[in-house]
């Protein structure tokens, strides 16, 4: 294999991991708050990329022309439409389920997330069939020998980097971060110092949706085609990231994102004759390693009281 | 002391940065009451959770009928002879009473795939010996209750789920019972009439060892034939209640006076 | 000792509820207009209702419950009854041999997921694997077919294995996980694999039991039936086999050691139990049932294709269960004929099943997560009526 394919595979592994990466914070954060799996977090990126779809055809149909223009707007409406649907479905499914078996949380929005998809591909015009997405950003590139560095890839690349610093920082420097992290942490003794509790996890949910809907603006960005299943397989992938990094923990999701993508990229070289096994294979490098360290790379492994 | 039943030394329990237990050492006698005392999160229930293999040790030893059990799963610290209850009540709520008592009896059932599917008529009979054998046990605590053997406990006041949960740990004729606050969530009243059952328990029973930890100084006086007290996780002190309720040590410990 | 006393509800309550139903059945099945099926379905709604509210239902589940072997008799002959009423309709006989087909399956699922707790979001790969199992088998070898569906079992059991240990090893969302990957991978693995017929899938070849030709027409004397009466006998047989070694397994201390995992693994620990122990055997058990009605379903439908074990197909299975309520045999049952008939009979629902039954999901997970026939407390009544020699 030449340098070129590799750097070339490297830039498809790094665009993979990001947006696995984002997808698995979410998870994280989730997770973090109500101790919960939301597994419809998958379908929240499908329905952010619908969104998106939507109102790049709303804006080409009133005449506005500048792409970047239109890709900032698609990507923000995308993401406040998401966040403010996350938070609804965290007041209406989710906290009102918190005392029951967890399991009970994890197959309402496993069912959920079967309402979206399914509410997509029936009722969207032409749901059921793959959309093409414009390449909104300019197609300059800059060659090296075989490697091509497309400008929009590394800009989508750094866009993406600076939204997980920018969580980043909102958990760690904010009030808001502290809310989130206290709640986290102790919920019983975050309600006691006055955090609004529930205000907490809506924000939570809010952010973590934004951020799958992000993440599927920068996947139909660099693919070019949505359809109504998309993120069902991103959200698996995005769940076993943030359970192989350690559950709660922010830059565990960040590792296991890209540890999927590399595991994907390392299983398509292993195996060419059937690249189709590339999933098989990180799943069952993914699955090997949660079965020998079950709290996660980052995790911390904590006793259960009793 | 001459062949405790169950001896401590050195015992030690880390949770990551809190310390809960710190070398511990004890020896539990054969056939008697033994309290434990202490203020709150000094390590009392820990300590039950370290013996009955819930936790590792961070350090030190249990020993056990002269058996270091110090690295035993839960599963053969019960079948070494060890039950206990929990402080914040677990009964399994939706199953019946028959059903939580029997499960305390699990070493002496028959457990086989093919017994319980196919040999059904041997496994009726175990069923009605189990019944009965339960219904005999809950009558002492409270006949009401063995005639409702067949509601799930869900329904039952605080009082008839630890009256419960004591059967469920004692169906097994354990050589040790680990009893963590009975009384918690009852009142006075009560609180009494579980010590009277309590005692009465231990009449019957020739050979069982019960270690209490109780809040109720009362009940502590009353019951036990010895005792020893924690203060983050460590024994400050141990001799008779009479002896321990002197000590000015525990009554610093008690008052938080430094 | 003697049994509180209390006194035993007749047995006729549920025997006439039964009757009803299989005489609604066969309305139902026999309807032709959807104006009609959707009149008998509101009709059945807002007849149940009305039974609730004067407590109608409340006597029937008594009078079954006291009565449990009278009353499975009546149902399985009620049921052969539908099945002979349209013994030349082979539209309703394949229907209806579904239903049971499916109603094995997750009667395995339920073992899994009601009695011990481990969920499985694989259930149509397993029943896959039967599937496969039967078609491979049949076609390239001369196995007796009882002893491929047995092997379709416990193939499917032994794959099963594969993604065992972190099903154990770790905490329910971990399973649900494992599970979920596993089905997303099998789907894959199915439509890529060239010797398995990829995409358009496998033929397999009718049930032959000891020369019987069961997809044969059936024709003794001057009745002439079609061959899925042949199919759906015998399914019932399986069915009926694996409803009763389900039951007997709740009602023993298995079911007590299975609940006890489920409910608090901490309690289970400090009472000798081990835990790995009971999540493998319902775990396997469960997957064992879902083979062997895979295996059958591959001979009663002649061919199969990776779309029929798709994600979505595990989640419809295991909202059979959930619709049922956890641990309810009976339920099971039930949920499994309204999720199947229901949408095969209203060709316009057919598109929007996945929709509606998740959404269903999600209101009886809010409103009644107890399901539709909740599960009995065990009162080991199988036990009782047999003899003592104590
Ligand atoms: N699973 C755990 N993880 C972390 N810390 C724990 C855990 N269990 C107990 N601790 C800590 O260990 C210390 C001792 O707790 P423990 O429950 O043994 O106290 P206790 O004497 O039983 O108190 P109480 O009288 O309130 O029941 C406490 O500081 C507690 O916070
Ligand atoms: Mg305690």
């Amino acid at each position: 294999m030449d340098i070129g394919l590799i750097a070339q595979q490297t830039v498809n592994g790094l665009m993979l991991g990001l947006i696995y990466s984002l997808v698995a914070v979410g998870f994280t954060l989730f997770f973090g708050v109500l101790d919960v799996i939301k597994f419809s977090h998958g379908d929240m990126l499908t329905w952010g990329v619908f969104t998106a779809f939507s109102v790049y055809l709303g804006l080409t149909l009133i005449g506005l022309a500048a792409p970047v223009l239109i890709l900032v707007i698609v990507a923000l409406v995308a993401m406040a439409a998401i966040g403010f649907l996350g938070a609804a479905i965290a007041k209406v499914l989710i906290i009102p389920l918190k005392g029951a078996p967890p399991l009970n949380t994890l197959l309402i929005t496993l069912m959920l997330g079967t309402v979206l998809r399914e509410s997509i591909r029936l009722f969207y015009p032409d749901g059921a069939n793959p959309k093409h997405f414009p390449a909104l950003l300019p197609d300059w590139s800059h060659s090296w020998g075989h490697f091509t560095l497309r400008f929009d890839n590394a800009l989508m690349l750094l866009t993406g980097l600076l939204m997980i610093v920018l969580v980043q920082l909102v958990i760690k420097r904010t009030k808001l971060g502290m809310a989130i992290r206290a709640v986290s942490q102790d919920e019983e003794t975050a309600r006691v110092m006055g955090i609004n509790f529930n205000l907490v996890v809506y924000v939570t949910f809010a952010i973590g949706s934004a951020l799958a809907a992000f993440a599927g603006v920068i996947y139909v960005l660099y693919y070019n085609e949505l359809s109504f299943n998309m993120g069902l397989l991103l959200g698996a992938i995005g769940f076993s990231a943030a359970a192989v990094g350690g559950f709660g923990n922010i830059y565990g999701a960040i590792v296991g994102g890209f540890l999927f993508a590399m595991l994907q990229s390392i299983g398509a070289a292993a195996l060419p004759f059937a690249s189709a096994y590339k999933d098989v294979f990180a799943f069952g490098v993914v699955i090997v390693l949660i079965a020998v360290k079950p709290t996660g790379i980052l995790g911390e492994k904590e006793t259960e009281r009793v | 002391m001459q062949n405790p039943l169950l001896s401590i030394s050195n015992l030690g329990k880390k949770f990551g940065g809190v310390t809960a237990l710190v070398d511990l050492d004890l020896a539990v006698p054969r056939n008697r009451i033994f309290g434990l005392i202490g203020p709150n999160g000094s390590g009392k229930t820990t300590f039950f959770n370290v013996v009955t293999g819930i936790y590792p040790a961070t350090s030190g030893t249990v020993v056990f009928e002269k058996e270091d059990i110090t690295r035993f799963s839960p599963q053969k610290v019960y079948r070494a002879g060890v039950a206990r209850t929990f402080q914040r009540s677990r009964l399994l709520l939706p199953l019946s009473i028959l059903d939580n008592i029997t499960l305390g009896d699990h070493s002496q059932l028959e457990n086989g795939l093919f017994f319980n599917l196919f040999r059904r008529r041997a496994l009726a009979a175990q069923y009605r010996q189990l019944l009965d054998k339960s219904r005999d046990l809950i009558t002492i605590f409270d006949p009401g209750l063995a005639d409702r053997i067949f509601e799930p406990v869900v329904n039952l006041p605080m009082i008839s789920r630890r009256r419960i949960e004591i059967c469920r740990a004692l169906i097994s004729n354990p050589k040790l019972l680990l009893l963590d606050e009975p009384s918690a969530g009852m009142t006075h009243e009560e609180t009494h009439r579980l010590i009277d059952d309590i005692l009465q328990i231990k009449d019957k029973i020739a050979d069982l060892t019960i270690i209490i930890i109780e809040h109720e100084m009362s009940v502590m006086e009353r019951i036990t034939d010895h005792c020893a007290v924690l203060n983050f996780g460590q024994k400050i002190c141990e001799g008779t209640y009479q002896q321990v309720a002197a000590d000015p040590e525990v009554q610093k410990a008690y008052l938080g006076v430094d | 000792m003697s049994e509180p006393s209390r006194t035993h509800a007749s047995l006729l309550p549920s025997v006439a509820a039964v009757l009803a139903g299989a005489v609604y059945m066969v309305f139902f099945l026999a309807g032709e207009s959807q104006m009609v099926v959707f009149g008998l379905l509101v009709g059945a709604v807002l007849a149940l209702a009305a039974f609730k509210h004067w407590r109608v239902l409340d006597a029937v589940g008594q009078s079954a419950r006291d009565h449990q072997g009278p009353f499975s008799i009546v149902v399985v002959a009620a049921v052969a009854a539908v099945c002979l009423y349209f013994y030349d309709d082979a539209f309703v006989l394949f229907l209806l041999g579904t239903v049971l087909v499916y109603v094995l399956t997750c009667l395995g699922l339920n073992i899994q997921f009601g009695f011990v707790g481990v969920m499985n979001f694989a259930g149509a790969s397993f029943f896959g694997v039967g599937c496969y199992t039967a078609a491979v088998l049949t076609k390239h070898t001369a196995l007796p077919h009882l002893l491929i569906i047995v092997l379709g079992g416990l193939l499917a059991a032994l794959l099963g294995f594969v993604i065992l240990i972190p099903v154990l090893k770790t905490r329910g969302h971990y399973a649900a996980l494992v599970t979920i990957a596993f089905a997303l991978l099998f789907k894959t693995f199915l439509e890529v694999n060239d010797t398995l017929g990829g995409p358009q899938g496998l033929k397999a070849a009718g049930l032959n039991l000891f020369g019987w030709d069961v997809g044969r027409d059936i024709a003794i004397g001057d009745f002439e039936g079609s061959f899925y009466l042949g199919y759906i006998a015998v399914i019932l047989l399986l069915a009926i086999l694996g409803f009763i070694m389900a039951r007997r397994m709740e009602d023993s201390w298995i079911g007590l050691n299975m609940d006890a995992v489920r409910l608090d693994e901490t309690v289970s620990a400090c009472f000798g139990q081990s835990i790995p122990r009971w999540k493998i055997t319902a775990f396997t058990i469960g997957n064992f049932y879902c083979g062997v009605a895979g295996a059958f379903y591959a001979m009663m439908l002649g061919y199969i294709a990776p779309t029929n074990f798709t994600f979505g197909d595990s989640l419809i299975l295991l909202s059979i269960v959930i619709l049922g309520g956890l641990g309810s045999l009976w339920g099971t049952v039930v949920a499994t004929g309204i999720v199947i008939i229901i949408p095969e009979k209203f060709q316009v629902l057919q598109e929007y099943r996945f929709l509606l039954f998740s959404a269903l999901v999600i209101a009886i997970l809010l409103f009644r997560p107890q399901g539709l026939l909740p599960r009995p407390l065990r009162g080991y009544r199988t036990l009782k009526s047999l003899p003592g020699k104590s």
